[in-house]
């Protein structure tokens, strides 16, 4: 029997995972620097046996779940961002389509007549308006006047 | 029973069931600190990183299939935090410097059970990071030989070698402590 074999097994003698059988036992008993090995894994097991269990702080869980949140939110908010972008892109990738179709047809340059025509058309719209805006204002409040008096008898003859 | 309640746990966590990821928190706060505190020494950074442990078991639950127990693949993912870290810590200043320092504040008074306890800390951070770990998980109660070899992905014999190559380097740092 050599020391390295007895050596190999003194932390699992020291650690009562293994029983040294005849030949282990007798060497441990007649060689002093095995035997002076194994008193010292036999204290470091203890020690370490005897060593402090670190407890989580009160608050942890809450922390915990804080941080979650705030992980998540962050994580939505990312795929929000994501989503807009995505949702702008499309929207662009649109526009510039009809626009380029558009152009090659030729559509452009009539539909930019139509534009004038119903922008000039909205003015003479506006200018022969305004000067009844007064009168359509009253007959509108007259209206709504009416209109509000029928629902709260309704609403009175339902009850 | 338990397994059956652990299955019904992750499913509540799955469907957005913020009580029941609460409740898996209270329930593997303690060893996952636990286990983080003893390997990384500094409590304000295993808080951080056992919190760290718990936002990474909330992203993948969706992807937990079962496999393994929940609390191994919680120790996995311990693991794993616990390693990356030790790529990011500040080095540890040799032993023999610190016990100089040390030996002579202390000059011709005797060790005492605090002491040897703290250099009993200083040699454990000394060692390797998985070393570290395998110590302060096996001398945790309720993890298990078999647990640890499923969390690290290691045959139990390798888990067992390391564990013993892990305390004789104690041993040898600690040499004149143990005496």
């Amino acid at each position: 029997m050599f020391c390295d074999e007895a050596l190999d097994a003194i932390e699992a003698i020291a650690g009562e995972e293994l029983t040294p059988d005849g030949r282990v036992a007798a060497h441990l008993a007649s060689c002093p620097n095995c035997a002076a090995a194994l008193v010292s894994a036999r204290a470091l097991e203890q020690m370490l046996r005897r060593r402090a269990v670190p407890t989580a702080p009160p608050q942890f869980t809450s922390r915990t779940m804080a941080r979650v949140r705030r992980a998540r939110w962050r994580n939505d908010q990312f795929l929000d961002a994501g989503f807009n972008v995505a949702v702008g892109l499309v929207v662009l990738t649109v526009v510039a389509g009809v626009w380029l179709l558009l152009n090659r047809s030729g559509l452009v340059a009539v539909s930019n007549e139509a534009v004038d025509l119903m922008g000039s058309g909205l003015v003479t719209f506006f200018r022969r308006v305004t000067p009844s805006l007064p009168l359509y204002a009253g007959a509108t409040a007259v209206l709504a006047t009416a209109l509000g008096i029928w629902w709260w008898a309704e609403k009175d003859a339902a009850l | 029973m338990e397994d059956r309640h652990e299955r019904e746990l992750v499913e509540r966590c799955r469907s957005g069931d913020e009580r029941a990821f609460q409740e898996l928190v209270d329930r593997h706060k303690d060893l996952v600190f636990a286990l983080i505190a003893r390997t990384v020494q500094d409590r304000s950074r295993a808080e951080d990183l056992a919190q760290d442990v718990f936002l990474r078991v909330h992203r993948g639950l969706p992807y937990f299939r079962g496999e393994a127990r929940l609390s191994t693949w919680i120790y996995r993912i311990v693991a794993n935090v616990c390693l990356q870290d030790h790529g990011r810590a500040p080095k540890t200043a040799p032993l023999d410097e610190e016990r100089g320092a040390s030996a002579l504040a202390v000059a011709d008074r005797q060790f005492t059970d605090l002491e040897v306890r703290d250099r009993l800390e200083k040699a454990i951070a000394r060692l390797p990071a998985n070393y570290r770990l395998l110590v302060a998980a096996h001398y945790l109660q309720g993890v298990q030989y078999e647990e640890l070899a499923e969390a690290l992905q290691l045959p139990l014999g390798t888990v067992k070698t390391q564990l013993y190559r892990a305390k004789q380097q104690l041993r040898r740092l600690l040499e004149t402590d143990l005496r």
